[in-house]
């Protein structure tokens, strides 16, 4: 129930490594903001600058317009997930939970009816005698998310909360993370590497790299506006398509040429790139896997390529395809598109013919990576 | 051989590796009993001096000809309740304190992270191998001009065996290094300060450790010799139990107080025996337990 401001927040190591650099963002109240990133990006470090288990080096931390920068954890009014759960092994489930109740004096039949609540709503209840090492590691995940509920906290902090479960409860517990933020209506800060939580949970996602902050936006605003080919490759599964190519203005028209062809880029890009009055120029061209489609026949505005694998995916096939030059290109397509026969013949070494229209076009400016239109 | 069903084989088998387990078992058996008997030779020796009373000097046979508690009795007509209560005061005083202080210098040097802290650790490393009687001379200076010699022996005592106490931080920093850092984050986050992070959730995790602590540093006064000697310089009430026993193997006392010395052996064998009875899984577990906890 209050906003965090970083201004300027920088995190130095010794021998001069910089973790995190100028990093600016305002949190506002009771967002659910995502930091996603490769490992070593300084993800965790800003959450943990903003936890107050890290100093921070230059810049100020600002939770509810209090500059926090000297407060000790436990006095910042904060609650916080740990990746490896860390729950106390010698207490039991409901010790855990209520060890920051009786930290705070609470009275102890409170203790027990917060408990029992937080138990109630993550379905934890019968473990709670339970000593952690007697859980597997959905419970304790449960049992960590418990120890930070009760705490009604200001702000709500997740490092990697689900990164040590299995691909199935992760989703399962993805899904249990967006009930609980609308019942707890407070303000998140979540660490992920996963591109997938940070769009299915955040209201905004803060992509990082190498210690500085490459774009912020909504999920949507990052995934069909990169500001660059960094976001723009790591947001979306399978990633994003990007090659060489030119970006050419003719009478008014754009088009581009990748693997010979020449497609015209039409659609609101086509409109974007004349306002912008761009000029001809090398580019790098990125279409995401889905935009792709395979053409009946080969004309000018198709690629031809050939079949190298077929993953079936159930509801849709990862086409990993070669062209001419050697590119790798994916392509994705709904399975529903094709009938029996059409699927049966996608086996290696089939000759495809692909192209994609103008308005799922990404340009990025070959020398800085940037996105052209941003 | 060849009509052996394989059932038959692998009885056969099993009885051969019974039969060598048995052998080597008697072996090793056999050694350790020996070794066990030399090993406690003295003690029951001292046990069984301690209830002769037919002689107060040396004689040339084992087992008393009179059993009889007089020794005992007779211990507590001279000072040796004074000395083995200044041992006791000392003991515990110095159990305590040094326990508080190596846990805390441990987890200081576990969890904190701060400038000349590698140094610190190198330096009382290399402080730690000049033998501590090299201070002897002028420790008791220093407390002389305290007034805590002679007489006032224990609390100068005290003193000098917790002075270095920091030092011996070693065994258990490595405990508290195994545990995760994130537990003290969590309890941090949780509400926690410092001092309860290592009060509520460090300390109930090393019981083997403050334990081994504790006894340690219990046993090290309890069996002092040369600094209590040194420092209660001949004052019968201001020396300890070994102090004041050892005298009574002089020359022209050991004919009266041979068995009594005895008798005073064994009571002081007392204490630390039940306290290594109650905790010796402890103890143990605190010797290996920093190595074996990943």
């Amino acid at each position: 129930m209050a906003n965090v401001k970083l201004t300027d927040v920088k995190k130095i190591y010794d021998k001069n490594v910089v973790a995190v650099h100028d990093f600016n963002l305002e949190i506002k109240d009771k967002e659910f903001v995502v930091f996603v990133g490769p490992s070593g990006c300084g993800k965790s470090t800003t959450l943990r600058m903003i936890a107050g288990l890290e100093d921070i080096s230059e810049g100020t931390v600002e939770i509810d317009g209090e500059v926090v920068n000297d407060l000790q954890p436990k006095d910042r009014d904060i609650a916080m997930v740990f990746q490896n759960y860390a729950l106390y092994p010698h207490m039991t489930v409901y010790d855990n939970i209520a060890f920051s109740l009786r930290l705070k004096k609470v009275p102890e039949d409170e203790v027990y009816e917060k408990v029992t609540n937080a138990a109630n709503v993550l379905g934890i209840t019968e473990y709670l005698m339970r000593k952690p090492r007697a859980l597997s590691g959905g419970q304790r995940q449960r049992v960590a998310i418990g120890r930070a509920m009760v705490r009604n906290a200001k702000v709500f902090l997740m490092d990697e909360p689900l990164s040590n479960l299995d691909a199935k409860l992760r989703n399962q517990m993805r899904a249990e993370i967006i009930l609980l933020r609308q019942k707890l209506d407070t303000t998140f800060v979540y660490v992920t590497h996963d591109q997938t939580e940070a769009m299915t949970l955040g209201d905004r996602i803060v992509i990082m790299q190498n210690g500085y902050i490459e774009q912020v936006g909504t999920p949507m605003e990052v995934f069909e506006m990169p500001t660059n080919l960094f976001v723009a490759e790591f947001i979306g599964a399978p990633k994003m398509n990007t090659f060489k190519t030119k970006l050419i203005e003719e009478g008014g028209k754009y088009y581009v040429t990748p693997f010979g062809s020449k497609i015209e880029v039409n659609g609101i890009k086509g409109d974007m790139l004349r306002e912008r009055n761009v000029k001809s120029q090398n580019i790098i061209l990125g279409v995401r896997p889905e935009h792709i489609s395979l053409a009946e026949n080969g004309g000018e505005d198709t690629i031809p390529c050939t079949l190298e694998v077929n993953e079936m995916m159930g509801s849709e096939l990862h086409l990993h395809v070669v062209t001419e030059d050697g590119s790798h290109l994916i392509v994705r397509t709904p399975t529903v598109d094709l009938d029996a026969d059409a699927r049966r013949e996608l086996v290696y070494g089939k000759k495809l013919n692909i192209t994609f229209e103008g308005k799922v076009m990404h340009f990025f400016g070959e020398e800085d990576n940037r996105n052209l239109l941003v | 051989m060849s009509t052996l069903s394989s059932t038959e084989r692998t009885a056969k088998r099993h009885m051969g590796i019974n039969t060598s387990r048995r052998i080597s078992n008697t072996a090793a058996y056999t050694v350790l009993i020996l070794i066990s008997i030399i090993w406690l030779v003295p003690f029951v020796f001292i046990v069984l001096q301690s209830f002769r009373v037919e002689s107060t000097w040396q004689v040339g046979y084992v087992i008393p000809q009179k059993w009889g508690l007089d020794n005992y009795a007779n211990l507590f007509k001279t000072d040796f309740p004074r000395w083995y209560l200044n041992t006791f005061i000392a003991a515990v005083a110095t159990a305590v304190l040094q326990t508080v202080i190596v846990l805390c210098m441990s987890y200081t040097l576990s969890r904190f992270r701060f400038k000349m802290r590698k140094p610190l650790m190198r330096f009382m490393l290399i402080l730690g191998m000049f033998p501590g009687m090299l201070t002897m001379i002028i420790l008791y200076r220093v407390l002389k001009d305290l007034g805590m010699t002679q007489a006032n022996a224990v609390p100068g005592l005290i003193l000098v065996y917790i002075a270095s106490s920091g030092m011996g931080y070693y065994v258990s920093k490595g405990f508290f290094d195994t545990i995760p850092k994130s537990l003290d984050e969590a309890a941090r986050v949780d509400g926690a300060t410092r001092f309860q992070v290592l009060k509520k959730i460090i300390l109930p995790l090393s019981k083997p450790i403050v334990i081994y602590t504790i006894l340690t540093a219990f046993m090290g006064p309890w069996g002092d010799f040369v600094f209590a000697r040194y420092i209660s310089f001949g004052t019968s009430s201001g020396m300890n139990v070994a102090v004041g026993l050892y005298n009574w193997l002089n020359r022209d006392q050991i004919a009266n107080n041979y068995t009594m010395f005895c008798a005073g052996g064994v009571l002081v064998a007392v204490p630390v025996t039940l306290l290594f009875m109650c905790l010796q899984r402890y103890y143990v577990e605190g010797v290996t337990g920093g190595a074996v906890k990943g």
